[in-house]
């Protein structure tokens, strides 16, 4: 049996699969559910300064075939509810607790709390793209000084290791990844979902209750795919500092992590997949990935990690 | 800005009919592809029938196939993309949210129905989802008409248990929890005939808001109303003639099916269990995305909107926020 086990800052993962963030990860509840699974290991949803409650439906459908879309507006109880459930609660997978806020000084307090809390690692969400347009937080994402700001506000502010996650909304990814690293975070989250709007054309308006939505599912796994390559690669040739990679986008089957294990992923995270087949899926890409790796004769991640960039690095 | 979309803005001479059977085959194609609805698509209201006090009927024109397909208990997520002035509604009107189908209007040629008086109207297949006004969004649904848009996406969740030859079925339900109640007896008496007890029992706070009496008593072996204030029928909650009930059937035999208030469900189910019956509640929970996403209906550790909303009476007793009013 090949084996899966993986560890990156922060978390020792019994398997590279990972909840992905805002998918039913906001409660004590929905979180030992998940954990019950064979994930290996949660991502909370976002946490906010304050309760914020979900924007009016639809919030999240299936469009089409392989398209989900979805704009939630990052409901989650706050940080003294999710740091107080924290306390009370020990989950049976180790967890990367979302954040975002307002501004760096924000998130530097939520960073503190949920160090204080316990947690042992924090993924920044600095790319929700579906908030209100003109709001800080659709817009630190896409801009480098934003982003070193935010992450060295967190940076100074706690000593666990943070993952910043990435919009896949810009011209140059790695441009981002870059001023995250050398803003001295420990690891990247990529990919956020993709920027969309779906029309009714007998309602004659958006389908999506917030009218602009973010799309996720198997659709875009080819742009994730993409996005993880452009910074798997500057991180070879030395252009950008080299770190762990929490690689996401559409994954639904075991090959399908495969594939971004060996474009230089270290994990994944799976966040459609389960609207499609909720946490069981979980065992199922677990089967699927130690079936692959038996068979093609990989014996752990390490061995399959990144092969798919070699034929790439001549490319600009 | 006139938006043609709207409702409001349509031409006098505009064909309802014909928009609603063009709205009908998109669905039926769409349904045809994957097994549901997974998109929210909007329908024109064919009608609004007030039922009661703040209690009124919306029918829509669907396929055959989806009325076929869906099973009592199950959900669909209902959407009125304007709001009332017939204005585009974003952010700070209706929201989508969960409503089980109350009846079934089939056409001849369509699936077995044996209830007659509830053939469609121009022969064709329509659902029927009766809202009570409960608040802001609900009340906005009671109030629309004829010719609005509501959008559906479904049918999602479990079902009850299928009712079997020589089994009797008794069902609780409170306020609006009539609707599933009303689809579980309406399917079993179709299904099994005279093979099949039917016992009843309605709760309703008054009179006034009473509703599906008349289409209940023609399905069930018995029927009892109870009222909070003693306007109609028996004064009290619906746990008072279901003791006498519990009594007079063969537990082993019976299953009991509720739906409600979980403040009088939880009472319901534990003396069914108590009885040695079995038992299954339809619940209702604040369901915001249908497709354990946002993770907002857990239940203990089950989600309303997929592991739900039928969940099995001697589970949901076991879970400590169950019981109390969402």
């Amino acid at each position: 049996m090949a084996e899966l086990t993986v560890e990156v800052p922060g978390l020792a993962l019994s398997n590279p699969l990972m909840l992905a963030s805002g998918i039913q990860g906001g409660s004590a509840a929905a979180l030992h559910r998940v954990a019950a699974s064979r994930c290996g290991g949660l991502v909370s949803k976002s946490i906010g300064p304050e309760k914020r409650e979900i924007y009016p439906g639809p919030v999240c459908v299936e469009a089409m075939d392989s398209v989900v879309l979805n704009a939630m507006g990052l409901p989650n109880p706050g940080v003294e509810a999710f740091t107080n459930m924290m306390r009370e609660n020990e989950f049976s997978k180790p967890m990367l607790v979302s954040i975002f806020g307002p501004d760096a000084e924000s998130f530097a307090n939520i960073a503190t709390q949920m160090e204080d809390a316990g947690a042992t690692a924090l993924e920044l969400n600095l790319s929700c793209p579906h908030s209100k347009p003109g709001s800080r937080s659709l817009i630190v994402g896409q801009q480098p000084e934003l982003i070193k700001e935010y992450v060295s506000a967190v940076k100074q502010a706690v000593n666990i290791p943070i993952y910043a996650k990435l919009t896949p909304n810009t011209a140059q990814i790695a441009i981002e990844a870059g001023a995250a690293l050398e803003a001295g975070a420990d690891g990247i989250s990529m990919i956020n979902t993709v920027s969309a709007l779906e029309v009714d054309p007998y309602a004659g308006r958006p389908i999506i209750g917030n009218l602009l939505c973010g799309m996720s599912g198997p659709a875009i796994r080819p742009i994730a795919q993409r996005k993880l390559a452009e910074v798997a690669l500057a991180m070879r040739r030395g252009e950008i500092p080299e770190a762990p990679i929490l690689a996401m986008g559409g994954i639904t089957t075991g090959l399908d992590v495969a594939r971004f294990i060996m474009l230089g992923a270290s994990a994944v995270q799976i966040g459609s997949a389960l609207i499609y087949g909720d946490v069981a899926t979980f065992g199922q890409i677990e089967k699927e990935l130690g079936d692959f790796m038996d068979v093609s004769g990989y014996k752990d991640l390490e061995s399959m990690r990144g092969i798919a960039l070699d034929s790439m690095e001549g490319l600009n | 800005m006139s938006l043609p979309a709207a409702p409001q803005n349509r031409a006098e001479d505009f064909d309802l009919q014909a928009l609603s059977d063009a709205c009908s085959e998109r669905l039926k194609s769409e349904f045809n592809q994957a097994g549901k609805i997974a998109t929210p698509i909007p329908l024109p209201i064919v009608e609004v029938v007030e039922e009661a006090e703040g209690v009124a009927t919306i029918w829509l024109q669907v396929p055959t196939e989806l009325a076929a397909a869906y099973k009592p208990g199950q959900y669909f997520m209902c959407w009125n993309p304007y709001d009332n002035k017939g204005k585009m509604d974003n952010r700070n009107f209706n929201s989508e949210k969960p409503y089980s189908v109350g009846n079934i209007r089939i056409d001849s040629t369509g699936i077995d129905d044996k209830t007659a008086a509830d053939v469609g109207q121009h022969g064709r297949t329509q659902i029927g989802f009766t809202i009570k006004n409960l608040g802001r969004q609900s009340g906005e649904l009671t109030r629309m008409a004829r010719g609005d848009w509501l959008a559906i996406r479904g049918p999602f969740g479990t079902t009850f248990p299928t009712p079997h030859s020589g089994s009797t079925l008794i069902l609780v339900s409170g306020g609006i929890g009539s609707t599933p109640m009303h689809m579980a007896a309406k399917e079993a008496r179709n299904k099994l005939g005279n093979r099949v007890q039917i016992h009843a029992i309605m709760g309703f706070r008054n009179a006034a808001e009473s509703h599906y009496v008349e289409l209940m008593e023609k399905l069930c072996d018995s029927l009892t109303i109870t009222t909070d204030d003693g306007s109609l029928g028996i004064h009290g909650y619906p746990t008072a003639p279901l003791e006498a009930l519990l009594q007079s059937v063969e537990p082993q035999q019976t299953t009991l099916l509720t739906c409600g208030p979980e403040p009088m469900m939880k009472p319901v189910l534990q003396m069914a269990v108590d009885s040695g019956m079995s038992c299954y509640a339809a619940m209702e929970r604040y369901l915001p995305c249908s497709v354990a996403a946002c993770g907002l209906c857990m239940v203990g550790d089950k989600l309303t909107c997929r592991d739900g909303p039928v969940m099995s009476g001697d589970w949901l007793l076991a879970q400590d926020d169950f019981g109390q009013n969402h």
